[in-house]
């Protein structure tokens, strides 16, 4: 095969993959960018200039209710809470099911699984319905066996906020635990046999054989869990209603969507989401390079 | 390895490579192709509804006869959520794309019209045959006809339970008396098992009847927001009252909880719409619907927002193709049709001669859904009205949940509905 004509085989290969992007990815992101420094809305959606970095400035200085840095700060609280329950359940979880001697494994295996498998609209709803105050079945377990007053999930702000992040705990260790499995099932077990030879105890095999070998699969799973929850609007949307009670319960993607959808601003619904494709990417960044993400675990 | 992806990328970077030139000529055929206007099809419909799915079987059948009767057309439905539909069509219409028609409540017809997606149909129909509906039918704005509906309604009222109650309130004074009543601790654990009332209290749409029985309103006809006013602040002491003074509604309360407990035989009266109606028939309740009670205190009526459903054509659409669509509307727009609709689902027609039926006129539910509506306030079309949601959504969950009081809620409703209404139209 002549140079010119490899050549022109890696743009076929290429150019499927590149056509795709360019029409998903690319272009939606720049015309987003544009839309982003313009006034489009509701009175300018077909007339709409560049009117330069307005919306980024109303972004960060407009008095909305509620406000971006209390959504900021929430939406931080959100996603540290929820991928640190989805790590640790997770990876807890891994080390009970890669034991040896479990019975019934691909059982359990199966059931943890589960809440992954079960679309987010009917999680958030049913989640929802157990939150309420009288009939929901957590109140009921509340008062009937813990003898305790039952619990105003959906009418108080925090007690709305925790109940959102009740259901995506649930939702969302799954995924933690098939990554940890899976990276648990690739340690090779003569390293646990040297370091039972050695006398070591199950917290120094943890801490210095299977938390570092798990840590390469790991931190792009936590990169990508962080991203997933910071930008996951269907459970605060559905299990706090579209932000009950009073907008306490946005985080920013829902305030986005509030923004663009209800009000038909979507200049700062564009901008607001390049605030948050930033943030996003910076974390992504400063995260891949401080853990050492990309380098070899052996 | 390193030596493919160093030439893979350097072939970009030549700007005389063949690579680059096959992919520049793809690159303009493909998007020289999708930039060609699209071939238009004159004997294919596509509508797009909101309508629920004992509605859609409905609707398919009617588009079958009208296929049937014209060889060669096709008529496609698609449901959309009523948030995905609204997005998706403002989405596709600026880019000069869509469905020939879109189905759904009046409101979504004033930021249509102002976003210029939708087409006036007053032209489009003699004066004679839109003088054959009822006034509410027929949507304007802006002084032109924006949307024809077939059915009336989307309106709140009083269902109750005949097994538990035989004659509902008239008043709120008989509300509160029956309530109270009716409203059971059955075994004496403190907890009740049966309430007199319940409704989705989460909603601002469902505490309208309130606003407007204490003789407030939303906006004034300038379309400026009217929140902060006695009428308010009645209505949300009132409704704090039947909850936390005279316990006849639950705690806690969404959609899906009040409509569970009425199924249930757990609340002998619900606030809901007519499209609730066919639910609680398939789940066989004895149930009847009545208007919503009057407020003693000031002479008025609980009025609930009442809004046509309806279509409206897409401004995108070529002239040719038009006939064919006026055509498909006057066809769904039949009496017959109108009154298949109203037997299956009890929704009120839209056309005098349906309106008129022995069947309409007759039906204990439609009359009294048909009173309802003649009591009821027609939804404004104008956009700020989202922003008025908006804006009364957080602090009148903040009066149910003890936040605020009602004069405070009122004075901030108003507030941030000017700010949200500003920020809409800056």
């Amino acid at each position: 095969m002549n140079r010119s004509a490899h050549k022109l085989l890696i743009a076929f290969l290429v150019l499927p993959a590149f056509v795709i992007l360019l029409a998903v990815v690319i272009y939606p992101f720049l015309y987003n960018v544009v839309i982003s420094f313009s006034n489009m809305n509701l009175r300018h959606i077909k007339d709409w200039s560049v009117t330069g970095a307005q919306q980024y400035v109303k972004v960060f200085t407009e008095p909305t209710e509620p406000n971006f840095y209390v959504v900021f700060f929430k939406t931080v609280i959100w996603t540290v809470v929820n991928v640190a329950f989805h790590v640790v359940v997770g990876v807890f979880l891994a080390l009970v099911l890669n034991q040896k001697d479990i019975r019934g494994k691909a059982i359990f295996r199966t059931l943890l699984i589960l809440p992954w498998a079960i679309p987010q609209y009917i999680v958030a709803l049913t989640w929802r319905g157990m939150f309420n105050y009288e009939y929901g079945s957590l109140n009921l377990l509340i008062t009937k066996y813990l003898n305790l007053p039952a619990v105003e999930w959906l009418k108080s702000p925090t007690e709305a906020f925790i109940a959102c992040i009740i259901t995506n705990v649930w939702l969302g260790f799954p995924f933690m635990m098939v990554i940890a499995l899976g990276a648990l099932q690739s340690i090779p077990h003569e390293l646990y046999e040297a370091a039972d030879i050695d006398g070591a105890s199950w917290w120094h095999k943890l801490k210095n054989i299977t938390i570092p070998l798990i840590r390469p699969v790991m931190v792009p799973a936590i990169t990508l869990g962080t991203v997933w929850t910071f930008n996951n609007l269907n459970i605060v949307w559905l299990v706090s209603n579209a932000g009950e009670p009073s907008d306490q319960t946005h985080i920013l993607v829902s305030f986005v969507y509030k923004a663009a959808f209800n009000l038909y601003r979507y200049g700062y619904a564009a901008a607001l989401s390049m605030v948050i494709f930033a943030i996003l990417l910076v974390f992504s960044l400063f995260f891949m390079k401080k853990t050492k993400a990309t380098e070899a675990a052996y | 390895m390193s030596r493919f992806r160093l030439e893979g990328v350097s072939f970009l970077n030549s700007k005389n490579s063949i690579a680059f030139r096959f992919l520049a000529s793809f690159l303009i055929l493909l998007f020289g192709v999708s930039a060609c206007r699209q071939k238009i099809d004159l004997n294919h419909i596509v509508i797009w509804h909101q309508m629920r799915v004992d509605e859609r079987v409905i609707l398919e059948d009617q588009l079958r006869q009208f296929m049937n009767a014209n060889p060669g057309v096709t008529v496609e439905q698609i449901y959309k959520e009523t948030e995905e539909l609204r997005s998706g069509f403002i989405v596709a219409a600026i880019a000069g794309q869509g469905p020939d028609l879109v189905y759904g409540p009046s409101d979504q017809v004033g930021p249509f019209e102002i976003m210029g997606i939708i087409e006036p149909l007053d032209s489009l129909f003699s004066a004679e045959y839109l003088d054959s509906f009822i006034p509410k039918g027929l949507t304007y704005y802006h002084g032109r006809l924006y949307q024809i509906a077939d059915k009336l309604g989307n309106h709140l009222t009083l269902v109750y339970n005949k097994a538990m109650i035989s004659s509902p309130p008239q008043t709120d004074e008989e509300l509160i008396e029956v309530g109270r009543r009716l409203t059971v601790d059955k075994n004496g654990d403190g907890k009740t098992d049966i309430y007199a009332l319940s409704w989705n209290y989460t909603e601002p749409f469902f505490f309208i009847p309130f606003l407007t029985g204490f003789g407030g309103w939303v906006m004034n006809d300038d379309g400026e927001p009217t929140l902060n006013s006695e009428g308010m602040i009645n209505g949300l002491k009132f409704i704090r009252d039947l909850r936390d003074r005279y316990k006849i509604v639950p705690g806690e309360a969404d959609y899906n909880i009040a409509d569970a407990l009425f199924k249930d035989g757990k609340s002998a009266m619900i606030i809901n719409g007519d499209w609730s109606w066919a639910g609680y028939k398939k789940a066989g309740i004895d149930f009847g619907v009545a208007p919503l009670p009057k407020i003693l205190s000031t002479g008025m009526w609980c009025a609930p927002m009442v809004s046509p459903k309806g279509f409206s054509l897409n401004s995108n659409i070529a002239l040719e193709k038009r006939p064919l669509i006026i055509k498909l509307l006057k066809f769904l727009m039949e009496p017959e049709l109108q009154l298949q609709t109203a037997r299956a689902l009890w929704t009120l027609p839209t056309r005098r001669e349906a309106v008129e039926s022995d069947f309409v006129q007759n039906d204990e539910i439609l009359r009294n859904s048909a009173l309802q509506i003649d009591r009821g306030r027609v939804m404004p079309v104008v956009p700020e009205l989202r922003g008025i949601w908006d804006a009364m959504r957080p602090s009148y969950q903040a009066v149910l949940g003890g936040a605020k009081t009602p004069g405070e809620a009122a004075k901030d409703m108003q507030a941030l509905a000017l700010s949200k209404i500003r920020e809409m139209n800056e």
